[in-house]
């Protein structure tokens, strides 16, 4: 889960919980391989109370075996209150509500150095995917590598894919692809991944090229973007960057780096969105207490105060956001009620979209190296697919 | 791990029977014709052990450098960097550290592990140990035999099942369940070499001892403990180390409340460049208690690892 | 001796308890275990084993691990052995293999951290690639413009291994406009000058300069005023293939030949050599090496202990035998080969027994070392039968198939202590 910024964050919302409820509450960031580190747990009978997940399709899995217990009475009415249908029903199962979606991620954003697009004398932000190319060229020739890719971190490459696919083929095909109702090999995956390459397979428009890319972990390809001089000139992912921005530059959210929506690839532009939702793994009254915790209002604002949060509580007042970038995010994810597409891989089952070194993330990093072998990363791409869904 | 007692002679005998004639041997000879020409082929050597032995001081030095830099230091230059700016140097990374309550928790869960775990393959050890080499029940040397067998069993055969039956009684997560594990694959290597040991013990010396009247239970407490002292200290000081340095076990058996700093470094790996200021001072840490063991008490540390072999 | 048999019996309990319940009960849950499918209820035979030996993932883990058994025992042993020799006449012998014997006391864990940091990729910060990165400058210059290329509609056009290559023959008095982009304005030399365009004299003449100035505008292919000249940017006309003559930029970018010294059909090439790339050091992580470099790691950790076992059986070699021989004339070369190597056979034998199973079982060093993209590339059979067991997909039939396989290769060796402690036993 959450570690560094993010934690130091969310540390402040738990002070909150205990001093209003007396427990005392340990937390214990797992990296990225939530799905491991709490399988191991829960195989040996000792899960903790309350765990977050960062995908619903490891929350289904561990509802479907029965590892989840409901949010009770008191949080659901909280829920009820405070959040809309899309965002209730993304953390249901089965017709029962596990999950609280305590923070929200939108991640169709593209962040920039405001001093390399001076630089490059770019004035306009792009708004579809031929012109983000050409700001890239241009920002690229001016002598800044154009965007910073965080490789290293296969999630944020299956969000790249993500953009580009529902832009181009829409949110129909984007969720079948997401149940694998359709295949990999499907060529409306080839397009987007011909589309990705056109970013991908230019060496001088990614940041370090692929080899750096590959190297480049999801806080380094922030931090880079937004040193002095800066090593990229743009970097892609959700509103959580401002956090890193906040905690690991120097550089002032709303006046060194600013945010353009994901360019349109097809008709419109994107908006795929993510989130962690809490979900309880014991029966306790404390996992309760902490779920509705969780869903009120106050607890959305004490971490929307520090940066790099948006909530989808609709009812919080986004007064509490510290910066104007972060508060437009988060009044665009309201807007948008229950019209987003939620992150495709986090709906998938976690081997095969969430898990360090294997799955899609595996495949798309091959593909980042190799982007000229669409056929081949289609092809790995389904033979993980079909083993993980379990229908081949 | 016959071999490497007969090499050393020190691992599995009893202060009465030395047997470390080879090493008496070591250097009596002389050897004054090739004096000269070792002369000149001695400062190529010293040359080549003296790069050799940077070469393998350096990564550590790094890390210990690297964990006295702050955090963008680190992340915009190499640690040898102090060298030139030794203004750099800050202990501001330990501070932090320190005072981390995750990191310190984890820390003692390391303790709360490591001695135990090692009291117990001793003391687990030598009574079985004692019973292999001096009583007699049917069975005897065949059971033996199993635990000799059991020296090598890889400890990934075990998790799976082991996490299953833990869960079952309830002890998953918890630190007894990790000391249980690490015990009882302690337990073959201990039960082998404290057996071979006290099998070494003169016969006459336990007669006397029992002619005095003592049983068994005072016999093994207050005649056979004692003259295994150097063997106990191998053990120990092996089984301590290993346990210490342990993550694995700890990785699928410990939760968040009992898991050791290995552990919890481990989480913060995943993002290595973002949380280097954490992972250097952390895991230079959990590195202090094992140097000192090992400084301290090298010799028993050598015996022990040359009677682990094929462990 | 007559010790009451219940006594041996309370003696015993504790250890065989524990041991039946947490190490030979799982050895045989595994093997039962791993004929069942993922959830644990369907048998199915060998099923789980069938799909280890076709699984790409799990394959390359099989090759991974050989590759370790392989090399990881042989190199600590040999290194071992090169180094107990070595330190034998030394005075300070001690304190050498005190050195490389110290990180055998430190965590798998631990070494895995010291070695991300030495592999890390960039040579300011990484010291492996400092170093390579070092002697790889000492030998080849760096050039003063890496990055730097033509827009992809100009005048140059890339001419392979790094080169552009104008498209068309240079005219004398028409002065060639070369234009480059790419390069940081910060980047440029400190005598760098607006660029100017170059007179039309006899010979043939141009500008090489970079077409962007900070905050853009400008025409493309055009020296607009404010656009550097890129000085000391070395220019070659090319005829059939040959380099006819040379020049070099000033301050304002111009360059000029003298007049008669290019053939007609000459193009004007910027070579490669200006626009070398910083060189970046080696991938120590990437896919290719993980493993090797991993293995270093691993020699670091472990020589240290071939070393001592190796000294320790040194000590015993009887040093008649080896002046017997160098009386006999042999040199220092053929008594290591001819008398001490042999004499520590055993010694050498158990050492590298001992390694091969340490390295079966190898973990931490893997799982903490390789980085997302390549943990796939490094990956062994103790890491995914983790991964396996209890990652993602929690498939305990295939982990359990994978810790049989484990428990199978180290049982030649259960076989071979079984059988010397027998032996011994019957003294």
């Amino acid at each position: 889960m959450w570690t560094g910024a993010e934690q130091e964050s969310f540390t402040k919302v738990l002070d909150e919980f205990e001093k209003r409820t007396g427990a005392e509450v340990t937390f214990v960031p797992t990296g990225d391989s939530a799905s491991t580190a709490l399988g191991t747990k829960i195989e040996g009978g000792e899960p903790p109370d309350v765990a977050f997940l960062a995908q619903v399709g490891v929350m289904h899995q561990f509802a479907e075996k029965g590892w989840l217990k409901p949010v009770g009475d008191e949080a659901t009415a909280q829920l009820e209150k405070n959040y809309g249908k899309g965002w209730r029903e993304l953390g249901a199962y089965g017709g029962k509500q596990y999950g609280v979606y305590f923070k929200a991620a939108n991640k169709s954003l593209i962040w920039y150095n405001t001093a390399a697009f001076e630089t490059a004398g770019v004035t306009d932000e792009p708004k579809t995917w031929k012109e983000f190319l050409e700001t890239a060229q241009t920002v690229s020739d001016s002598g800044t590598p154009a965007v910073s890719v965080g490789g290293a971190d296969g999630w944020t490459l299956t969000d790249w894919f993500e953009n580009v696919y529902l832009s181009q083929a829409g949110p129909e095909k984007y969720d079948q692809l997401a149940a694998h109702e359709i295949k990999w090999t499907d060529p409306s995956v080839k397009k987007a991944l011909t589309t990705l390459g056109e970013l991908f397979g230019k060496k001088d428009l990614v940041a370090g090229g692929a080899s750096g890319a590959l190297q480049t972990e999801f806080p380094k390809s922030v931090s880079q973007a937004f040193a002095e001089p800066p090593a990229a000139g743009m970097v892609f992912e959700g509103d959580f960057v401002a956090g890193v921005i906040a905690a690991d530059t120097k550089a002032k959210v709303g006046e060194d780096a600013k945010v353009f929506p994901f360019p349109a690839v097809g008709a419109d532009s994107p908006v795929v969105s993510g989130g962690d939702v809490a979900v309880a793994l014991k029966d306790s009254e404390g996992a309760r207490a902490m779920l509705t915790f969780l869903a009120s209002t106050d607890a959305a604002r004490i971490w929307a105060e520090q940066g790099g949060f948006v909530s989808p509580n609709k009812a919080l007042d986004t007064g509490a956001y510290p910066d104007d970038v972060t508060r437009g995010i988060a009044e665009a994810l309201i807007a948008a009620g229950d019209d987003f597409r939620f992150d495709m891989s986090d709906q998938a089952p976690a081997a095969f979209g969430g898990t360090k070194g294997a799955g899609e993330w595996k495949r798309l990093q091959d593909f980042l190296k190799n982007p000229d072998d669409v056929a081949g990363a289609q092809r790995a791409l389904e033979a993980d697919a079909a083993k993980a869904y379990g229908n081949g | 791990m016959t071999t490497a007692e007969k090499t050393d002679g020190g691992a599995g005998r009893p202060p009465a029977a030395p047997g470390t004639a080879g090493r008496a041997a070591a250097g009596a000879a002389p050897r004054a014709a090739s004096r000269i020409a070792a002369g000149l082929g001695g400062a190529a050597v010293r040359a080549v052990l003296l790069v050799v032995a940077l070469f393998w001081l350096m990564p550590t030095v790094g890390l210990l450098l690297s964990s006295l830099r702050d955090s963008t230091d680190i992340a915009s230059s190499g640690w040898w960097e102090v060298f030139t700016e030794p203004a750099q140097l800050t202990v501001s990374n330990y501070a932090e550290l320190m005072a981390n309550d995750a990191v310190t928790g984890s820390l003692l869960n390391t303790v709360l592990i490591a001695v135990p775990s090692t009291v117990l393959v001793v003391v687990i050890g030598a009574l079985a140990g004692y019973a292999f080499a001096w009583m007699e029940f049917p069975g005897r040397d065949w059971l033996f035999l199993v635990v000799v067998g059991l020296l090598v069993v890889p400890i990934q055969v075990a998790l799976v099942p082991v996490a299953k039956l833990f869960g079952g009684i309830g002890v998953f997560g918890d630190i007894s369940g990790v000391v249980a594990f690490h015990v009882a694959f302690g337990l073959p290597f201990a039960v082998f070499l404290l057996r071979n040991f006290f099998a070494e013990i003169p016969r006459e010396l336990l007669e006397a001892a029992r002619l005095d009247g003592a049983g068994e239970i005072r016999l093994f407490a207050t005649v056979v403990m004692p003259l295994g002292g150097p063997a106990i200290a191998s053990l120990g000081i092996f089984q301590f180390l290993w346990v210490w340095n342990d993550m694995l076990v700890a990785l699928i058996f410990a939760d968040s409340g009992s898991a050791p700093v290995t552990v919890a470094l481990q989480q913060q790996v995943r993002q290595f460049g973002a949380n280097i200021d954490v992972l250097a001072p952390g895991a230079f840490v959990s590195m202090v208690i094992p140097l000192i063991v090992f400084f301290a008490f090298q010799r028993q540390f050598v015996t022990g690892v040359m009677a682990g072999a094929v462990k | 001796m007559g010790t009451p048999r219940r006594l041996a019996v309370l003696f015993l309990m504790p250890a065989l308890v524990l041991l039946g319940a947490l190490v030979v009960y799982p050895i045989g849950y595994t093997l039962v275990r791993s004929l069942f499918d993922a959830g644990g209820s369907e048998f199915v035979g060998l099923g789980n084993y069938a799909e280890v030996f076709t699984d790409p993932d799990i394959l390359v883990a099989v090759r991974n691990n050989a590759i370790w058994v392989a090399v990881a025992p042989t190199v600590a042993t040999a290194l071992g052995l090169v180094f107990a020799v070595l330190t034998e006449r030394i005075s300070w012998g001690t304190a050498f293999k005190l050195v490389v014997f110290m990180p055998m006391a430190i965590s798998m864990l631990a070494a895995g951290i010291i070695f991300r940091l030495v592999y890390e990729q960039d040579p300011d910060k990484g010291i492996a690639n400092a170093v390579v990165v070092g002697v790889h400058d000492t030998f080849a210059e760096a050039s003063a413009y890496p990055g730097a290329r033509p827009r992809p509609d100009g005048v140059l056009k890339p001419s392979g291994d790094g080169a552009f290559t104008a498209a068309s023959p240079a005219r004398p008095g028409s002065p060639a406009d070369l234009a480059l982009v790419g390069l940081p304005a910060a980047q440029l030399p400190e005598d760098a000058r607006d660029a100017a365009r170059a007179p039309a004299g006899d010979g043939v003449s141009g500008t090489v300069w970079l077409d962007f100035k900070p905050g853009g505008g400008g025409e493309p292919g055009v020296v607009d005023p404010g656009e550097k000249g890129l000085p000391g940017m070395k220019v070659e006309a090319v005829s059939g293939g040959k380099v006819v003559a040379e020049a070099t930029t000033a301050a304002d970018g111009t360059f000029s030949f003298p007049a008669g010294s290019t053939p007609r059909d000459a193009v004007l090439r910027l070579p490669a050599s200006n626009f070398t790339e910083q060189y970046a050091g080696v991938d120590w992580l990437g896919p290719t090496l993980v493993t090797p470099s991993i293995i270093g790691s691993y020699v670091w950790m472990w020589a240290g202990f071939a070393m001592v076992l190796i000294a320790a059986g040194l000590a015993g070699v009887p040093r008649e035998l080896l002046e017997a021989a160098r009386v006999d004339g042999a040199n220092e070369w053929q008594v290591f080969r001819r008398v001490t190597v042999p004499l520590l056979a055993p010694v050498l034998v158990v050492v590298f027994v001992t390694l091969m199973i340490n390295v079966l079982k190898i973990f931490d060093l893997i799982y903490i070392i390789a980085p997302g993209p390549t943990q796939a590339d490094a990956n062994v059979l103790a890491l995914q039968l983790y991964l396996s067991s209890f990652g993602g997909g929690n498939d305990q039939g295939v982990g359990s198939a994978i810790g049989t396989l484990l428990l199978l290769l180290v049982l030649p060796v259960m076989f071979f202590n079984v059988r010397r402690i027998r032996r011994e036993g019957r003294r």
